[in-house]
């Protein structure tokens, strides 16, 4: 895509996910992309830059203020309206499951808004996917140190060497039937109250 | 079963609110999940397009939707309302000062209130006035405000719309000179410093239409159940007795950023209208009580003469029939009959 014309606005409360999308949309081509922060100044920000296509974040609390400035008020001086694709129904929903939805300027033409979109919710959905991975990378490695913990507690306590303690903790886990990590978990919690 | 239910925080959403958790929706066989919305916009596209099950939702924001006017257009059916009134308008302190009615009396304020107004515009600034957005009762009793002390709003006035938990910071800034929004935002700005409560809507527009209880028209096999849960939980909060218990609830599980003391006024409709502390009654503020969950028809008939006023919808067509097709009391009596 070479579409150098367009203004487009980006609206996110996270800023590192505007970022993203503001570099996808630079790489296609689109020579003006302007982030903008939710906030009172949101409407006076809008209207000095008076982009062609805005898009917003489903969890930004501005697009009622975007909705005000739609054709529906007499006042609007560049009127935006949402983008509807009525013929679409699966683009729209692909929007909305990305968190999605845009606003252009009366008149712009379907064809010139679809691969702007097409780009957010490619990025939009990358970005979803590389925030439960490192959720859970995040995670994995709170769990490593729990048990890491629980080892070293066993060790002291009870003088076993580190396989030893690790056997123990997958033994109790085994009877039990639960995770390794709950039992160390549990042995953590209990030596940080017994002292 | 299972079932996800979408609200704005107000004190307006306390029946779904209570119904979700205070065991009204169990006792009906259902678990609710409560999911908070960042915007009326984004409620709206959610229930479109099925992330919601239901929600407490705007009257004309859900007419608009089911009419294609606002959003993807969605299948909607409206079995229950929520509540009347609830909003009041709140202007700036120095407005206050600039009307100086010469009494709280509606016509005094909305006299003052139109004087001021075209003042200002005459010296080429005019008022600007939040409003929570286009499909809103806040907009339609805005503009009877300004009938009422006799001009057109859309030529005197900027209206915009300011998410109202910005309502306080928009104030500060000077970013608009009053707005019309729900329970408990008024009363923030005053407890803020910044504003003085102008008008009840309750007095703009008697008994006005104000939340909803939207389902999807398909497929929501839980509406029964839903509806008579729901309903429970609005006697349930519509009876004093429990403002208290209430208040806490909505101050601490529903994420409203406003201290219990502050929501139980708005719920006995006992608001401080000004940083003296003048405090205002009228119990018809906001009504959560039994007589107003029934869904009747005659409220999408007078809400979509509000959007016909505003220029929404062109005069004529058959809009006004089908917003009242939306309204359903045949389900309503249904379900609290079982």
């Amino acid at each position: 895509m070479t579409e150098t014309s367009l203004t487009v606005a980006v609206i996110d409360p996270s800023t590192a996910r505007a970022a993203i999308l503001e570099e996808g949309l630079r790489a296609a081509g689109v020579a003006s992309v302007v982030v903008l922060p939710d906030g009172p100044d949101l409407q006076a920000r809008v209207a000095n830059l008076k982009p062609d296509v805005i898009v917003v974040h489903l969890e930004s609390p501005s697009r009622d203020v975007l909705e005000q400035m739609s054709g529906l008020s007499r006042q609007a001086e560049r009127p935006v309206a949402m983008f509807v694709d009525r013929s679409d129904q699966t683009m729209m929903q692909a929007a909305v499951d990305a968190g999605i939805s845009a606003y252009v300027v009366d008149g712009l033409r379907s064809e010139r808004i679809r691969p702007i979109l097409d780009i957010a919710i490619l990025r939009f959905n990358a970005f979803a996917r590389l925030q439960r991975e490192l959720d859970e990378a995040r995670s994995e490695l709170a769990d490593r140190k729990l048990i890491e913990r629980a080892k070293g507690i066993l060790m002291t306590r009870k003088g076993l060497s580190e396989d030893e303690a690790y056997k123990l903790l997958r033994r109790q886990a085994m009877n039990e039937k639960r995770k390794i990590v709950d039992i160390a978990r549990a042995i953590v919690t209990a030596a940080d109250l017994l002292g | 079963m299972r079932i996800t239910l979408g609200y704005v925080p107000l004190t307006d959403a306390a029946p779904v609110i209570a119904a979700a958790e205070l065991g009204f929706a169990r006792a009906e066989g259902l678990e609710i999940t409560l999911s908070r919305e960042p915007s009326w916009a984004t409620l709206r596209d959610r229930l479109a397009l099925g992330h919601l099950d239901a929600a407490h939702m705007l009257g004309p924001l859900a007419i608009a939707s089911a009419l294609g006017l606002s959003g993807p257009q969605a299948g909607l059916s409206i079995p229950m309302a929520l509540n009347l009134n609830g909003n009041a308008v709140t202007v700036s302190n120095a407005l206050w000062s600039a009307m100086a009615p010469t009494s709280d009396d509606l016509g005094d304020v909305a006299a003052a209130f139109a004087r001021v107004a075209r003042a200002w515009a005459a010296e080429g600034r005019p008022l600007t006035i939040g409003t929570v957005h286009p499909f809103s009762s806040h907009s339609y009793q805005l503009r009877l405000f300004a009938g009422l002390g006799g001009f057109d709003l859309d030529t005197v006035i900027r209206l915009v719309v300011v998410p109202p938990p910005d309502t306080v910071k928009a104030l500060r800034r000077g970013i608009i000179d009053g707005f019309c929004v729900g329970a408990p935002w008024n009363s923030v700005a005053v407890a803020a410093g910044l504003g003085r409560i102008a008008a009840l809507g309750c007095e703009i527009a008697p008994d006005c239409p104000e939340k909803v209880l939207a389902l999807p028209a398909e497929g929501a096999d839980f509406a029964l159940p839903l509806v008579r849960a729901v309903h429970r939980a609005g006697l349930w909060c519509a009876d004093l007795a429990n403002r208290d218990a209430l208040s806490r609830l909505l101050a601490e599980r529903a994420e409203l950023d406003s201290d219990a003391a502050l929501i139980a006024r708005t719920l006995g409709g006992a608001l401080i209208v000004d940083a003296d502390g003048t405090e205002r009654v009228n119990l018809a503020y906001l009504r959560l009580d039994a007589a107003t969950h029934r869904p009747d028809p005659a409220q999408a008939r007078w809400l979509v003469a509000q959007m016909v006023a505003c220029g929404q919808l062109p005069p004529g067509g058959d809009a006004a029939d089908r917003a009242a097709a939306l309204y359903r009391p045949d389900i309503f009596a249904a379900a609290i009959a079982g």
